[in-house]
């Protein structure tokens, strides 16, 4: 049986990028197909949550290419030369692009619905009361309508990130990106966002990428596994290989400092 | 002693004629702060030279020398003002420049992750600064501001150099005609204080409504 061929949404071509002298990511190359749910997984410095940053356009390369969608990220074709992507440009790249991030984000000087109106309004066009319409069917679907008229400030960390995440939805983007969102959570509280992603992961065909340290959620929601270290790609596959038999050495050492340290895989 | 009630009335004039340049002098300091504290985090290199350029001028030279500018020289150069209007621009200008410093420094205060959260969302520079950064930075100036508005209250004095009758001009007034020196400058004194603690007063309500729900409790 032959694979239909289907253009991968987000090529990661040769990419390198340094601070100063730490290079953070090392001539990295992925793709990833549409509707795939992703998840990156490494020690801290590895390079995974810096490629999602730069994905949202958080963060500048030194060289190599992204493609997003077909297009390029930070480049653009101009009479025939490819050129480095103008402000316009960027613009019209992240609306393909949401993003949910550690903590949060969200606008402290607005209240929960204006915070999920906001830029639909702004940026789409939306006029109020649609914007609004659609902001409450986000929010019942996050179970947080109930504080719609809250401010962040009232709510404990898990609903802050519900919240963050119908933000992100209501621009309707095709990939999203979930940089660490549990980490800054109360235990207690990790749950109730991971149901929201379990959800999102099977009622919708978005592309998902999650950089996150919750090894056991990794492994039941994403499709394939990639395993960071010192900017670079070391091992990837489907979780139930790299979970369970882990074939290169620094894979199988940071698997066992998870376990050490408490986690079920 | 019946001539008291008309040294007051004068005195009163004066602080009417103080009051008239604090208002005014905010009126253009305020937008001149913002545009030259936003001009400093402007993308353009011209732009931030032009706000550097302003701020450290205004800031780096005397009020004095700023207002005969306005009142004596600008006349050479086909510029004539009015005493008001010479003050308004002195002093407007001259406390722009320190407030554009505050417009800066509060909107450079508010945290990355806020900024990054406009870029997630896809607004534009503009929209971000228009919607999430200057309304909390805003939060973060009224303090400063109201410390911006009693000097520029306290200097509004040296117009009586050129010869506004303001709230310090006229206690000179009363001063030379009555020859008494301690009641006149302690009305004075009172005067100012009572002027002083009314913007005071303002700014702190001002600032507790636009803090209110940002604790949690929204009104």
């Amino acid at each position: 049986m032959t694979e239909p061929i289907i253009d991968p949404i987000i090529n990661v071509d040769h990419v390198t990028k340094s601070y100063g002298s730490f290079t953070v990511l090392k001539d990295l190359c992925f793709s990833v197909m549409p509707g795939e749910k992703l998840a990156l997984i490494g020690p801290s410095g590895s390079g995974k949550t810096t490629i999602l940053r730069t994905l949202m356009t958080l963060e500048r390369i030194d060289s190599g290419f992204v493609r997003v969608d077909g297009d390029y990220l930070f480049h653009m074709e101009r009479n025939g030369r490819v050129v480095p992507a103008d402000e316009a440009h960027l613009h019209r790249m992240r609306a393909k692009i949401g993003m949910v991030f550690q903590l949060f984000n969200l606008f402290p000087h607005k209240t929960v619905l204006e915070n999920v109106t906001l830029a639909p309004m702004l940026t789409k066009g939306v006029r109020a009361a649609e914007a609004q319409r659609r902001a409450m069917e986000l929010l019942e679907m996050v179970g947080m309508a109930g504080k719609a008229n809250s401010m962040p400030a009232a709510l404990s960390g898990g609903q802050k990130q519900r919240v963050a995440i119908a933000r992100a939805l209501a621009l309707q983007p095709r990939i999203m990106l979930f940089d660490e969102v549990t980490s800054a959570l109360d235990p207690e509280l990790v749950e109730e966002v991971l149901n929201v992603m379990r959800m999102l992961g099977t009622q919708t065909d978005m592309t998902m990428l999650l950089v996150t340290h919750e090894m056991s959620f990794a492994h039941d929601f994403a499709d394939r596994v990639l395993f960071f270290d010192r900017g670079r790609i070391v091992e990837e596959g489907p979780p139930g290989e790299i979970f369970t038999n882990p074939r290169h050495e620094r894979t199988q050492t940071f698997l066992k400092k998870i376990i050490a340290a408490g986690q079920r895989i | 002693m019946g001539d008291w009630s008309g040294y007051i009335g004068l005195m009163l004039d004066g602080a009417r004629v103080t009051v008239e340049l604090t208002v005014l002098g905010c009126a253009l300091a305020l937008p001149v702060a913002f545009a030259a504290g936003l001009g400093r985090l402007s993308r353009f290199w011209a732009v931030r030279a032009l706000a550097l350029a302003y701020i450290e001028f205004f800031r780096g030279t005397s009020i004095f020398v700023q207002l005969f500018w306005a009142y004596f020289v600008l006349p050479l150069i086909g510029f004539e003002l009015t005493p008001l209007q010479a003050g308004v621009l002195a002093l407007g200008l001259n406390v722009g420049a320190y407030g554009a410093e505050v417009v800066r420094s509060a909107v450079q205060s508010i945290g990355r992750e806020q900024h990054e959260a406009c870029v997630a969302l896809n607004l534009t520079r503009w929209q971000g600064l228009r919607h999430v950064l200057l309304p909390q930075a805003f939060v973060v100036m009224i303090p400063t501001f109201g410390n911006n508005a009693i000097e520029l209250l306290k200097a509004t004095s040296v117009v009586s150099l050129i010869s506004l009758t303001d709230l310090t001009f006229q206690a000179q007034v009363v001063r030379s005609q009555t020859g008494s020196t301690a009641i006149p400058f302690l009305t004075v004194l009172v005067i100012y204080f009572a002027l002083a603690s009314m913007i005071s007063f303002g700014m702190k309500t001002l600032e507790r409504r636009m803090t209110r729900g940002l604790d949690g409790i929204r009104h």
